[in-house]
């Protein structure tokens, strides 16, 4: 969550009312910007910001293993220190960080690389974890530990702390040894943090991971020593997300800006056709056309590219008709993936999971929507639960991913919210589905994921998004109506054939005072015949055809019932 | 079947036997049909006449209200109808084993507390309250094309007579002569079933009956049925099916002409209406309880105008309002006369009651009003 790039988001915070005044923007050391401006990582709130931590920690993780073609196992062990403090372990199995990379990936903010692995992304090995060094730094004023090994018998262990002012790492007591270890292990102190199961901290993040990763398995060990385990599902690794330029309907100011700082083109032309995929250099005249007065000298060195300019560009790229990015860069998690991980997390009674066809949205970005609907066994979330831990009280919830990343918060204005409002529930008898054992799961995949606001935790309500997960849903809750409205078949025959039972003594000695047939028989035939009466009927046509039995009620009698004393 | 077995020595009249061995029959023929039901492993069903307005109509020509031939079927095996096919089923065992087997009669409430039980492993009583097995009784009446002293069950009786009549009752086995113009200042409780009543020597010339207990006081204080030769009877409100019965027979074996007296408002009526033509509820027995030939003497609004009561009326409420609005709608209503009588009810909005006659004098109603009405025949249909 949060992976801000602090380049982007550092001018754009700092700049009055955008009047280009780009001699600010290296002004400031990364860290020390984001040292006073921690919210717009995350860092706002106790348990959000230990659930951002972990996030940072558990997606570096993911990514690690993915590097590798490994199956993640990872470990995340929260302790409550004597003195206030609280403890985050976090140990993978991943590739493990060459020790000369150790200082940059944990103690230095933005490495710098990221905009050349412009990919389906969920973490970059950037500024995240290394924010987390730096925040666990200013509120406890230790380092973080770090222990790590490519898997060569060679382990290195040491201390990391991030010098604010020159946004460099300071790595102390590095320890070389030998030993049977590969991946990494971080070790780290916070204040103003705290941890609990409620819907915003780290076992509902940890559960959601699991959820949208079936290949992972997380263990977690809360402050109460508690151990949950999210097993496994499946052994399937996802396939790698495959490298492309950005497209330019799927990039903002902060982006192009970003862009422009790190190209290795020599003029802002050369930068659009070389840095991005879809703009040749027809498309660069018709952006200057488009851009209008006051021209902009595209010969210029991209790094003197102003933010205004940056500005008029990205806007001109909504006027353009573009070539839509390749589609075959979107990485689903799959029908098969997603049941086996709800299954192995939810047990639900009946789950439907749908997985659409990619489409565009802003007219060229491609996206894709998986969606699934879970009902009954651990479904919704517990708002309390027995002795033997099964739940008493649930509630609906709604699980939101963008490529398979949990987000956890703003979800008021996020397109899956409003998608869920949109859909008329009670035709899929899921009316009041908020208060149903029901796991609503969204994952949206694209390789530009249009997020609102600043957290980066909830997509932008575009009409496109919106319907394509309204459709999604729709198509989910038609198979869960389909359950349902059997289960409220069988309760209510079972309702009826109580009723009849219930009866059949009374009738059955009415009958025997009348013919002088033997009860038990007649009441072990009676059964019999209600028992029929009140199967559960498949076929709906039958149903319907029984139905009819139950019209003609008597009426009651009107008029004077005075006559009769 | 055990009903045949009880003849022997049994001094009830023949026609009697014969009512109790058909309605055995048809009891018999019910039972069947619901245990083949059984075997066959179908729905049990009783098919019930319905009952109500939707069903009774008002039959122009024999001017009685009748029972339509709409049905309903009843189901065991149906949510809305379990219970009351039970409770369908409880009568019908009551009536057989315990009634027409034994040759007893009951009320309607022995019945109620006969079958009231607690269904075995449930909380549920087979039946909560009384009114629940009486719609079953009447159920199974009409189901049974039937009614309800054949099947041995009586209403609460209501009603007393007077006059110059012999009558002989039975109690079971034992015969009683009765002498109604010996029963003092009460009169002859009319007993809640009439069939077995005989009329022996008579010497009236007309039936007088009342609503109201009080008319009946005040008229056999003056000795008004020795004076005016006539049987008085009072139905003490609405009438009971053995009082209407009773007037039937009357009407029908003795040809003597019925006038009926009740207050002048809508209530009172329809209390005649129902001794005349029957009553929705009771519209499957319109045949043994209506007496067609009955006429209303009084009280009418004309009558508050032509002797002159207006200064004792009594102003109507909306209820009475609503009532006979409801009434100049019935078939049976339709006479012009009465809806000229229900038109000026609507338009004065007042009412009185029988005695408002004593406004005059007390025997002003003995002396003057009954005397004259009937002298002049003035008479609504």
């Amino acid at each position: 969550m949060a992976e801000k790039d602090a380049k982007a988001v550092a001018p754009a915070a700092s700049q009055p009312a955008g009047d280009g005044q780009t001699h600010d923007y290296k002004e400031y050391s990364v860290a020390e910007f984001f040292k006073k401006n921690r919210q717009m990582l995350g860092y706002s709130g106790k348990v959000r910001s230990l659930t951002t931590i972990v996030h940072e920690y558990v997606t570096n993780s993911l990514d690690a293993a993915e590097e590798g073609g490994i199956l993640p196992d990872i470990n995340v062990e929260i302790d409550n220190l004597p003195d206030g403090h609280v403890k985050v372990v976090v140990e993978d199995n991943g590739i493990g960080i060459p020790k000369q990379f150790i200082g940059n990936a944990l103690g230095k903010l933005l490495s710098g690389t990221k905009f050349h692995h412009r990919k389906q992304k969920r973490g970059q090995q950037g500024i995240g974890a290394a924010y987390a060094t730096l925040f666990s730094q200013i509120t406890t004023g230790k380092p973080t530990k770090a222990k790590t090994s490519l898997g060569d018998y060679k382990i290195y262990d040491c201390e990391l702390t991030i010098d604010v002012k020159t946004n460099e790492p300071v790595i102390k007591n590095m320890r070389e040894y030998s030993g049977k270890f590969r991946g990494l292990r971080i070790e780290a102190e916070f204040s103003e943090v705290t941890y609990n199961r409620s819907e915003y901290g780290v076992y509902e993040y940890l559960r959601r991971t699991a959820i949208a990763n079936p290949h992972v398995q997380i263990t977690l060990i809360e402050p109460n020593k508690e151990i949950v385990v999210f097993p496994r599902a499946s052994k399937e690794i996802p396939a790698k997300t495959k490298e492309t330029l950005p497209h330019p309907l799927g990039i903002s100011t902060s982006d192009l800006m970003d862009i422009a700082q790190l190209s290795k083109a020599r003029k802002i032309s050369s930068m659009l056709t070389a840095d991005f995929t879809r703009i040749s250099s027809e498309k660069v005249k018709e952006i200057d056309a488009v851009c209008g007065e006051p021209k902009i000298d595209f010969d210029r060195a991209p790094k003197n590219l102003t933010w205004i300019e940056a500005e008029r560009i990205v806007k001109s790229f909504s006027q353009i008709k573009w070539i839509a990015p390749e589609t075959d860069s979107l990485i689903m998690i799959g029908e098969q993936q997603i049941e086996m991980s709800l299954k192995n997390i939810l047990q639900p009674e009946q789950m439907k999971v749908v997985c659409r066809k990619p489409k565009v949205f802003r007219g060229g970005i491609p996206f894709a929507v998986e969606a699934a609907i879970a009902y009954g066994g651990k479904s919704g979330s517990w708002v309390s639960t027995d002795d033997n831990g099964n739940p008493v009280e649930t509630k609906g919830e709604l699980l939101r991913f963008a490529n398979r990343v949990p987000m956890l918060f703003d979800a008021g204005t996020c397109a899956t919210t409003l998608a869920a409002k949109d859909v008329d529930w009670s035709r899929y008898n899921l009316k009041g589905w908020e208060n149903l054992p029901v796991s609503i799961f969204i994952n949206f995949v694209s390789v530009y994921v249009p997020y609102s606001g600043a957290g980066k935790l909830s997509i932008s309500g575009e009409e496109e998004i919106i319907e394509e997960i309204r459709a999604a849903l729709m198509e989910c809750g038609r198979d869960i109506a389909k359950y349902l409205n059997a289960l409220d078949r069988a309760k209510e025959q079972e309702h009826r054939r109580s009723i009849f039972f219930r009866y059949i003594g009374e009738v059955a000695e009415c009958i025997n005072d009348l013919t002088g047939t033997d009860k038990a028989l007649l009441i072990t035939k009676l059964k019999k015949t209600a028992e029929e009466k009140t199967k559960i009927l498949l076929a709906q046509g039958e149903e319907e055809a029984e139905g009819l039995e139950e019209v003609g009620a008597v009426e009651e009698d009107e008029g004077n019932g005075k006559a009769e004393e | 079947m055990a009903a045949a077995k009880k003849e022997k020595g049994d001094a009830a009249p023949k026609q009697i036997r014969e009512y109790d061995a058909e309605t055995m029959q048809k009891i018999q023929t019910l039972a069947a049909a619901l245990l083949e039901e059984i075997n066959k492993g179908e729905n049990l069903h009783i098919d019930i006449p319905v009952r109500g307005s939707s069903n009774v109509t008002f039959n122009e020509k024999t001017k009685k209200i009748e029972l339509g031939d709409k049905f309903a079927r009843r189901y065991l095996f149906n949510v809305a109808h379990a219970r009351r096919f039970m409770q369908t089923l409880l009568v019908a065992s009551y009536v057989k084993k315990d009634l027409l087997e034994n040759n007893l009669t009951a009320t309607l409430r022995d019945l109620y507390y006969a079958k009231k039980h607690t269904i075995p492993g449930t909380k549920e009583d087979t039946i909560d309250e009384q009114k629940e097995s009486d719609l079953a009784i009447v159920d199974f009446e009409v189901a049974l094309d039937t009614f309800r002293e054949r099947l041995h069950l009586r209403a609460e009786p209501k009603g007393r007579i007077a006059g110059q009549m012999v009558v002989t009752d039975r109690v079971k086995d034992k015969v009683d002569t009765i002498d109604l113009s010996k029963m003092g200042s009460g009169g002859w409780a009319v007993p809640s079933i009439v069939e077995q009543v005989e009329f022996k020597d008579i010497d009236a010339e007309y039936v007088l009956v009342a609503e109201k207990n009080a008319i009946f006081d005040r008229l056999n204080e003056d000795a008004y049925w020795a004076k005016q030769k006539c049987l008085l009877m009072t139905t003490g409100g609405q009438a009971a099916r053995g009082a209407r019965r009773l007037l039937k027979r009357l009407s029908s074996e003795l040809n003597l002409p019925i006038y009926c007296l009740t207050d002048a408002d809508p209530y009172g009526w329809y209390i005649y209406s129902t001794m005349k033509y029957g009553s929705m509820a009771l519209a499957h027995e319109s045949d043994r309880l209506g007496s067609k030939e009955m006429k209303f003497l009084g009280m009418s609004i004309s009558d508050i105008e032509h002797y002159d009561l207006r200064s004792v009326t009594i102003k109507a409420k909306d209820v009475d309002i609503k009532r006979a609005e409801e009434m100049k709608a019935y078939d049976w209503f339709k006479a012009p006369a009465w809806q000229r009588e229900i038109d000026k009810f609507l338009d004065k909005k007042i009412k009185a009651e029988i005695q408002s006659l004593s406004s005059k004098n007390l025997q002003y109603i003995s002396t003057t009003y009954l005397p004259e009405k009937i002298k002049s025949q003035d008479f609504l249909p």
